[in-house]
């Protein structure tokens, strides 16, 4: 019923999206896979109305429309769940979940009961234990995603375009997402989604289309496809192992964590690093890992409990003790806590390590400038130079860069949250095989990853945490996800 | 600092507009284009050019600085105040108001970043925290009698005004640091990303302190420079001076939420303020239409320029 | 020290509080020692941080000391109209006998004005009339300074020649009264013209600026400045010493500050027009006593303006 017709669109000169067509089909659910820069997203604003097409049309129920904006779009039955949320922090959940379409009754008074009412009605479908009468701001970035998904169900759209909607979710969010998801294919709504986890495709998609640079590369039925060929026509080469091997770690313990406690959030946490080894934190959201990872690179100090590093005991109260103890971390919040949108690239990874390219107070733009490229040409950083304000990159290239500039500063221990959220499988690749490069150089590295199969891959040992405790901790290589999960749910 | 195409085309965009108004006012006058008339505007600008550079660092790290008219009324009293003839030498009226302005700068940064109020709220209290100290130091009234010496510091050399000298120096010497030393890469670092910048370790306190403090300071200097121009300490003086400075950055391109400007984009914006100024009263528009005319060319210049380097 | 968000709060309450006391007891001490037949007079004047007003506000306070039997409470407004009426209403509560008021503003005070008559008590205005009239009135008028400034000039340049003008802030009375006054004269002498008008704020910088810019614009077609205060009038001189031009420009202000006498004395500024504030001090003290005592009181009593020029300085300076 919603068709794409020779789309194409041009940002500044460069076609982004070569002339593209695509059906889309009520009561089916259609992936659209890619790597990053592909095009998916840009095909999806083309469709939701938000960008206007430079060439071809979209076709909705055999008309040719021109939808002139989202609202447009919306008015016609298309939703669209954005990639970067865009929540108003200071309302309730139950007003952002209703924006736009608030029940009213006389006057335009808004009806805050049937409001509740309406937004616990659609949180239940996902399955969502969040109290509509919160504030946004109070929420996860998960939940902060399940509320913007329940916004779009709530607007009976006939289609509904998700970009990434699992990349922040938790794996028991993600199952509730499905259900919800089959429900409305159930109800024959059109669900049109785009992921980089490749399990997901073949749990839940009908039909898949895959774009590269720009371009349609093929669509077929889910059931006609394997991961193999899919991650083929992706990247357009094989890529025989996304997972490289693990190097042994040494037996030189480097980092050991001991009765850390700030409640509400963990309480007696005890494990160690040794160099070589990669120890993940696993745990459903709000489990405390983050929480945790943040008190040892001193973003939120724990209340009690001991950090040693290298046998001693440190003191972090700031990211600046424990970068200077050897301590670096790439966080989870990547625009929050991690870019300076408008520095360029190049400033961005150097910012850390600044002092090393410096003369005194002064900056060497020589040696710093050199350093860029020489990063940038290392984690193999697309920009068009070191000058390119780093907000402009795709979140591939952001996150690469932000690893280098945690590495730039040469830690011993490397904290990495969710160091794969939101990028595509090749530069997923790349990470996988830097964090195995590093710890074969005898770096410690904490990881914490809400995909368990990359946590099995990557790691040697796996902290299960469960509501701020630890509830296990598992060899890697001689558990499965099942055990993972079980320890990790909640009796 | 952005990339530097669209830098450019920033700069390119007000520069045009300048050169516009500039063109004009060549055309309706036959005095604008004179070098004295220039040496005029030069003269002019100066005060709001070095309390424009001063704030310029507080902006870029996401703050404001409401206190700027005040403070330059207070280090002015205190400078009149240690400058009569044949007390101290010159050396003095002049340091106390440059530390009188660095104080105040000081107490700014330190409740920032320490108490947590918002810039807002501090500067706005220093605000009239200095104007009551001025008219307490002074009596209310100006305070007169100064050295030649000091006056001396706005007279010319080799033709050219000191305070337009000073103004030069610290534009250029601000346009240097900001470029060339760390802090002033943290600068634009905490303006961009407060959290981002405190998590890569930029020690983010220290980085807003020097900013209200170096902003104090120039405030100071502007203080003296206004000082020794009209020959008196004027408790009443720099009334809405943060006005037309915070109007010169952002005309200049540096973005109210901070981390985005320059000094170059800062120094056009002083120069399109002033020759409008300038420009006005050459041409002998009324005092009614003045305001409204300079309102208007100072919003439609910025909002041409925001037109252009969005194309 | 560190200071944290409590301490700090803690503080500013503790500066409030003690302040609140301080201000409590020393009203409470005013009250008790406010002895039998003693006439207590209330003044609340404009702004102390603006020259004149202070000149004016200390010539009151002072005169009023000299007088036995008579206390003078002076509270400042500080051109705060809301402010000005809260300390008026304060006089009306304490029961002063009189109260001498120097309004903020023409319209804006009068409901201050019209406060005071309905409780009774006899009101001096002084400086600055307002809509509607107290039981006396003690000023000099504005129209009569802007006269004898232009007057001045047209004598000096045998009524042939180019004038400019700095206005006060636009709209106040002092500014439309003084133009009105400068404006009769250039209508009486076709051969003054007006060149060019502009407001400076009352501002020093503003007018040394703005003068600067007329010295380009106007090179040559002027031969005289009329600023409508002395803290213009010494920007314009500033202005002018500056470029080299004062000797053919003659530049004249209003108020007589010290620093416009000491210029007067010292050969630089040509002349200024005295408001003579001590004679409005006193005109207000003996009105408000007359008023207070129940004796009869001339509505009016206008102080006269003088031209000081070098001739007749030593006069003026004590």
């Amino acid at each position: 019923m919603l068709r794409a017709l020779e789309l194409r669109k041009d940002f500044g000169g460069l076609t982004v999206l070569h002339p593209t067509s695509v059906e889309f089909r009520p009561g089916e659910v259609h992936a659209l896979m890619g790597e990053n820069g592909a095009g998916k997203s840009t095909l999806m604003k083309v469709l939701a109305g938000l960008y206007r097409p430079d060439g071809g049309h979209v076709e909705w129920r055999g008309n040719k429309v021109a939808f002139g904006s989202p609202h447009d779009a919306l008015v016609a039955g298309i939703a669209m769940i954005h990639q970067e949320l865009m929540p108003i922090p200071d309302l309730t959940v139950a007003e952002n979940i209703t924006l736009g379409h608030e029940p009213c009754v006389s006057l335009g008074r808004i009806d805050r009961a049937a409001q509740l009412r309406l937004a616990d009605k659609l949180l239940l479908e996902l399955e969502a234990d969040i109290a509509p009468d919160r504030l946004m701001r109070t929420l996860t970035v998960a939940q902060t995603q399940v509320v913007e998904i329940a916004k779009a169900l709530g607007r009976q759209a006939d289609v509904i375009l998700m970009d990434e909607p699992t990349a922040a979710l938790s794996d028991h969010e993600v199952a509730a997402l499905f259900r919800a998801i089959a429900r409305l294919k159930a109800r024959g709504v059109a669900v049109v989604y785009t992921t980089h986890k490749m399990e997901e495709v073949f749990k839940l998609a009908d039909r898949v289309s895959v774009l590269r640079d720009g371009r349609l590369v093929g669509s077929a039925p889910a059931a006609e496809l394997s991961p193999a060929k899919l991650i083929t026509m992706m990247v357009g080469r094989d890529l025989s192992d996304v997972y490289p091997a693990r190097p042994k770690p040494s037996a030189d313990i480097l980092l050991e964590v001991d009765g850390l406690t700030r409640e509400p959030a963990y309480r007696e946490i005890s494990f160690r690093i040794h160099r070589g080894e990669v120890v993940a934190l696993a745990g459903l959201m709000g489990a405390g890992r983050t929480e945790i990872a943040s008190a040892i690179y001193g973003l939120q100090p724990a209340a009690s409990g001991q950090i040693r590093l290298r046998g001693q005991p440190i003191s972090v109260r700031s990211p600046r003790d424990a970068l200077a103890a050897g301590i670096g971390m790439v966080t989870e919040d990547r625009k929050g806590l991690g870019l300076i949108p408008a520095l360029g690239v190049g400033q961005n990874i150097t910012l850390t390590a600044l002092r090393e390219f410096c003369y005194g107070p002064m900056l060497n733009h020589t040696a710093e400038v050199a350093a860029q490229q020489a990063q940038m040409a290392g984690f193999s950083i697309k920009a068009s130079s070191p000058a390119q304000p780093i907000g402009q990159l795709s979140g591939g290239n952001q996150q690469k860069a932000l690893l280098s500039r945690c590495l730039l500063t040469g830690p011993e221990l490397i904290i990495l949250d969710e160091p794969t959220r939101g990028i595509d499988i090749g530069a997923k690749a790349e990470i996988y095989a830097l964090i195995q490069r590093l710890a074969h150089a005898g770096k410690a590295i904490l990881l914490i990853s809400s995909e368990l199969p990359e946590v099995l891959a990557l790691a040697h040992r796996i902290v299960v945490l469960r509501r701020g405790s630890v509830a296990a901790t598992l060899d890697a290589t001689q558990t499965d996800q099942e055990t993972v999960l079980r320890h990790a749910m909640p009796l | 600092m952005l990339a530097l195409d669209r830098n450019l085309l920033h700069r390119f965009g007000l520069l045009l507009v300048i050169l516009g108004v500039g063109l004009a006012l060549s055309v309706a006058t036959d005095t604008f284009l004179s070098v004295a008339n220039l040496t005029n505007v030069a003269r002019q600008i100066s005060i709001n050019g070095i309390l424009a550079v001063g704030v310029t660092f507080v902006l870029l790290t996401a703050g404001v600085d409401l206190s700027l008219g005040s403070v330059v009324a207070l280090s002015g009293v205190a400078c009149a105040t240690f400058a009569h003839p044949g007390e101290h030498p010159v050396i003095i009226p002049i340091a106390v108001g440059l530390l009188t302005g660095a104080a105040c700068g000081l107490v700014n940064g330190a409740l920032v970043t320490r108490g947590g109020v918002a810039p807002f709220i501090v500067t706005l209290g220093m605000m009239t925290i200095a104007r009551g100290l001025a008219l307490i130091v002074s009596g209310g009234r100006p305070v007169a009698n100064m050295s030649n010496e000091l006056t001396a510091f706005a007279d010319d050399l080799f033709g050219v005004p000191i305070p337009v000298l000073c103004f030069a120096a610290v534009a250029f010497a601000a346009w240097f640091f900001l470029r060339n030393f760390r802090l002033g890469r943290h600068i634009y670092a905490v303006g961009g990303n407060e959290n981002a910048a405190r998590a890569a370790g930029v020690p983010v306190e220290r980085v807003k302190l020097f900013a209200y403090a170096l902003c104090g300071l120039l405030t100071g200097l502007a203080g003296v420079v206004l000082a020794a121009r009209i020959t008196t300490g004027q408790p009443n003086a720099g009334q809405a001076y943060e006005l037309d400075a915070i109007a010169a950055v952002v005309i200049g391109g540096t973005s109210l939420a901070g981390g985005v400007g320059t000094i170059t984009g800062t120094l056009l914006g002083v120069l399109l303020i002033g020759v409008i100024n300038n420009g006005l009263d050459l041409m002998g528009v009324s005092s009614y239409y003045q305001a409204v005319i300079k309102g208007v060319i100072i919003v439609g210049a910025v909002w041409l320029d925001r037109r252009q380097s969005r194309s | 020290m560190r200071l944290t968000p409590r301490k700090a709060v803690t503080a500013f309450l503790a500066v409030c509080t003690l302040s609140l006391t301080a201000s409590l007891f020393s009203g409470c001490k005013k009250a008790e020692t406010r002895k039998e037949g003693e006439i207590l007079i209330g003044f609340s004047s404009r702004d102390l941080s603006a020259e004149y007003t202070a000149k004016l506000s200390e010539a009151i306070v002072d005169y009023a000391k000299t007088k036995p039997g008579v206390k003078l409470v002076m509270v400042d407004a500080q051109s705060d109209v809301q402010k000005q009426f809260s300390q008026v209403e304060n006089f009306i509560a304490q029961k002063v006998d009189a109260i001498i008021l120097n309004p903020c503003e023409l319209e804006a005070s009068t409901p201050a004005v019209d406060r005071i008559k309905a409780a009774g008590i006899p009101l001096v205005l002084v400086n600055q009339v307002t809509k509607s009239a107290g039981d006396s009135y003690i000023g000099s008028n504005d129209f009569d300074a802007g006269r004898i400034a232009v007057e001045a000039i047209a004598k000096k340049l045998n009524g042939q020649g180019g004038v400019l003008m700095l206005h006060g802030i636009m709209g106040t009375s002092a500014q439309l009264q003084r133009e009105a006054g400068a404006r009769e004269v250039f209508a009486k002498y076709p051969g003054l013209r007006l060149v060019d008008h502009q407001t400076a704020s009352w501002d020093r910088a503003k007018a040394m600026a703005l003068t600067e810019n007329w010295i380009q614009a106007h090179k040559g077609k002027f031969s005289a400045i009329f600023a409508h205060n002395d803290e213009m009038a010494m920007g314009a001189l500033l202005a002018l010493e500056r470029a080299g031009m004062k000797k053919d420009v003659y530049v004249i202000g209003i108020d007589a500050i010290a620093q416009a006498l000491t210029a007067v004395k010292e050969g630089r500024l040509d002349a200024t027009v005295f408001q003579d504030a001590v004679g409005q001090g006193k005109g207000s003290v003996d009105a408000a006593l007359l008023l207070a005592r129940k004796q009869p009181c001339p509505k009016e009593t206008m102080i006269p303006f003088q031209l000081i020029s070098r001739e007749n300085l030593s006069q003026f300076l004590k």
